[in-house]
């Protein structure tokens, strides 16, 4: 039995399921060498590997054009040559000689002077991992493929991983990687996972198949349990089933505060599977739509054709509400398209609207695919990290460019869409009731503004205990924002991490919070204490 | 041996698809395919060489085929280039 213990959680709940080790493949390749008489076999064993490479990839390539391209290259006269070639000298074994072909042809593409070219390097790489991974005979491991309850222990997950992830399968998550904010943890949230990350050393404390017990909550992990220690989680999870069922009965009381005004329950979500999963939640709307996954999980930036799909999907799913925060995106985030240049203050850098205000054609892509999805349901714009009058105004103008090409080209949209702000900025705090005559609406990102406010990093971990959205600089912040709004009959919203605790209801209710907007994970909690808040 | 002076008008030159296109269409032909830039002389027949070219949107290239169906594989060659290469 080994224990081990995490100081923060990225998800809260008990698991007790086998352990399944998702681990990226080894692909050095290995050292036997070659003798004369064997050249021939070893030559022949490229072309077995190159004939079920492009088998795959013709496959792959029905579904998606760029794997054509990645067909023409496996199928390269070049790289065979140089593999080959390798091989023929006896010095080089076929997986030997693929890496070093691949290397030295991967880095011809990354020296070259043009940009889109560079990046085809990453092309010629995985096209060598495919190789490789052929070669050596690995099976490569498919989260898809998970049929029965298990615990994903990994050195991180990507959204291209947890995509596959089905949640009914998936009872918890461990990561070696990652922090509370990463995209694990927003994931695992969403879906009501328990995950803890951050978890050094995890990948050589646990093997593939070793029964797991973790309490999220309180962060402990117990490999291998005790019969006891076993027995004890049990009885945790006996309850947590029990209260969730009991919080379940909520589910469908309106949250309304003692004084009878009616409260909305909304989430945050980054792509259309997440509505998905949140609409038995009985929501009302969602509170914060991310585009960034948008941009961060392409090799392109999004047309407007495709973003368009994607919201328009979102609006069809949630017809009460969809808020959709244009693109925030700044330093700290990187997309595979476009460098950013390297900042000493990505948090204070170019990043959010400042982005969109200096790249008005990308932001009018952006605007013109929200405006026509507007159409299928009930759709509202808003805008994050502002810090001026003027900023809003141009956004705005912005916006009504593209209404106004909308029009000339016949292409309906919703006449009356709403575009609101973030609040999130000391500035925009401070401006409130200027912002408050020109915004639609307000919600407040608490995780900036508490950072923002507080001068205090939310990522640093010598100072994570200065991070304190209730400190009462926050909280004085968060009053002006809703009075000012309220004082132009604006609706006010919070789409931060605060909004899904449950420990803040009480104080939010009094400040008078119109809208509460959190993880799905959270809702039940939230509506139970707003309804006990309404009975006390 | 035949060759005729082009122009590339793909708007982002010989990238990854076009590249491709061309590499397999001249895989297709019996001839020795080339084209000559300055004085790089790029093996057609392979989209890495063909993409590593780093060709451009307004590039003046020479196509060059040797062996017994050039003038065919010349003309068809051409042609696709001249048609923009699926773009």
């Amino acid at each position: 039995m080994v224990e081990i213990r995490v100081d923060k959680t990225a998800s809260r709940g008990i698991a007790i399921a086998p352990a399944y080790l998702y681990q990226e493949p080894d692909l050095t390749p290995d050292h036997y060498v070659v003798d004369k008489d064997q050249i021939e076999q070893e030559e022949e064993r490229f072309g077995e590997v190159k004939r079920a490479v492009l088998a795959e990839l013709e496959q792959l390539a029905q579904e998606n054009s760029i794997f054509a391209a990645h067909l023409a290259i496996a199928d390269d006269f070049t790289l065979q040559e140089g593999v080959l070639g390798r091989i023929r000298s006896g010095e080089k074994n076929v997986q030997q000689a693929i890496a070093e072909t691949v290397e030295e042809v991967a880095a011809i593409f990354g020296q070259m002077d043009d940009e889109y070219m560079r990046e085809r390097k990453a092309d010629v790489l995985d096209i060598g991992k495919r190789f490789l991974i052929k070669c050596k005979n690995i099976k490569v491991q498919d989260l898809a493929a998970i049929q029965e309850p298990v615990i994903v222990v990994a050195r991180d997950l990507f959204p291209s991983d947890t995509v596959k992830m089905n949640p009914k399968y998936v009872k918890g998550i461990l990561t070696q990687e990652g922090g509370v904010t990463s995209h694990v943890s927003i994931m695992a949230k969403n879906y009501g996972i328990p995950a803890l990350t951050g978890v050094t050393g995890i990948l050589e404390k646990v093997q593939n198949g070793n029964r797991i017990c973790m309490d999220a909550k309180s962060g402990k992990i117990v490999v291998e349990p005790e019969e006891s220690v076993l027995a004890e989680y049990k009885k945790l999870l006996e309850e947590e089933v029990k209260e969730q069922e009991n919080i379940r009965k909520y589910r469908f009381m309106e949250p309304v505060t003692s004084e009878g005004k009616r409260i909305s329950l909304c989430v945050n979500v980054g792509n259309t599977e997440e509505i998905k999963l949140a609409l038995d939640k009985n929501i009302d709307g969602v509170g914060l739509f991310r585009t960034e996954f948008l941009y961060m999980e392409n090799s392109h930036f999004p047309t407007e054709e495709e973003q368009f799909v994607v919201y328009k999907e979102a609006a069809n799913l949630c017809p009460k509400e969809v808020t959709i925060r244009t693109l925030d995106i700044g330093g700290d985030k990187s997309l595979p398209y476009y460098e950013f240049d390297p900042e000493e203050n990505p948090f204070l850098g170019w990043r959010a609207i400042r982005i969109s205000l200096d790249m008005p054609e990308l932001f009018k892509t952006q605007l013109r695919a929200i405006l026509r999805a507007s159409v299928f349901g009930h759709i509202r714009i808003m805008f994050p990290m502002m810090i001026s009058l003027k900023e809003l105004a141009q956004a705005k103008a912005i916006t009504e460019e593209c209404k106004e090409e909308l029009r000339r080209e016949g292409i309906p949209f919703d006449e009356n869409i709403e575009t609101g702000m973030m609040m999130e900025t000391p500035a925009s705090v401070l401006l409130a009731e200027e912002f408050a005559k020109e915004a639609d609406f307000f919600s407040i990102g608490t995780n900036d503004l508490t950072q923002y406010i507080l001068a205090v990093d939310r990522g640093n971990k010598k100072i994570a205990s200065r991070y304190d959205p209730f400190h009462p600089a926050v909280l004085k912040a968060i009053e002006m924002i809703i009075q000012a709004g309220h004082k132009y009959n604006r609706k006010v919203g919070m789409c931060g991490e605060l909004a899904g605790d449950v420990n803040a209801v009480h104080k939010l209710l009094q400040l008078g919070l119109d809208e509460f907007s959190m993880s799905a994970g959270n809702v039940d909690y939230v509506r139970k204490a707003v309804i006990d808040e309404a009975q006390r | 041996m035949v060759s005729k002076k082009l122009t590339v008008k793909n708007e982002s030159g010989l990238h990854a698809r076009p590249a491709g296109i061309l590499a397999q269409a001249a895989m297709k032909c019996n001839s020795d395919v080339w084209i000559l830039i300055g004085d790089k002389k790029v093996q057609v027949k392979s989209i890495l060489n063909l993409m590593a070219a780093g060709i451009k949107c307004g590039t003046e290239i020479e196509l060059q085929c040797e062996g017994e169906s050039e003038a065919e594989d010349l003309k068809g060659l051409v042609e696709l280039i001249e048609s923009g290469l699926g773009e």
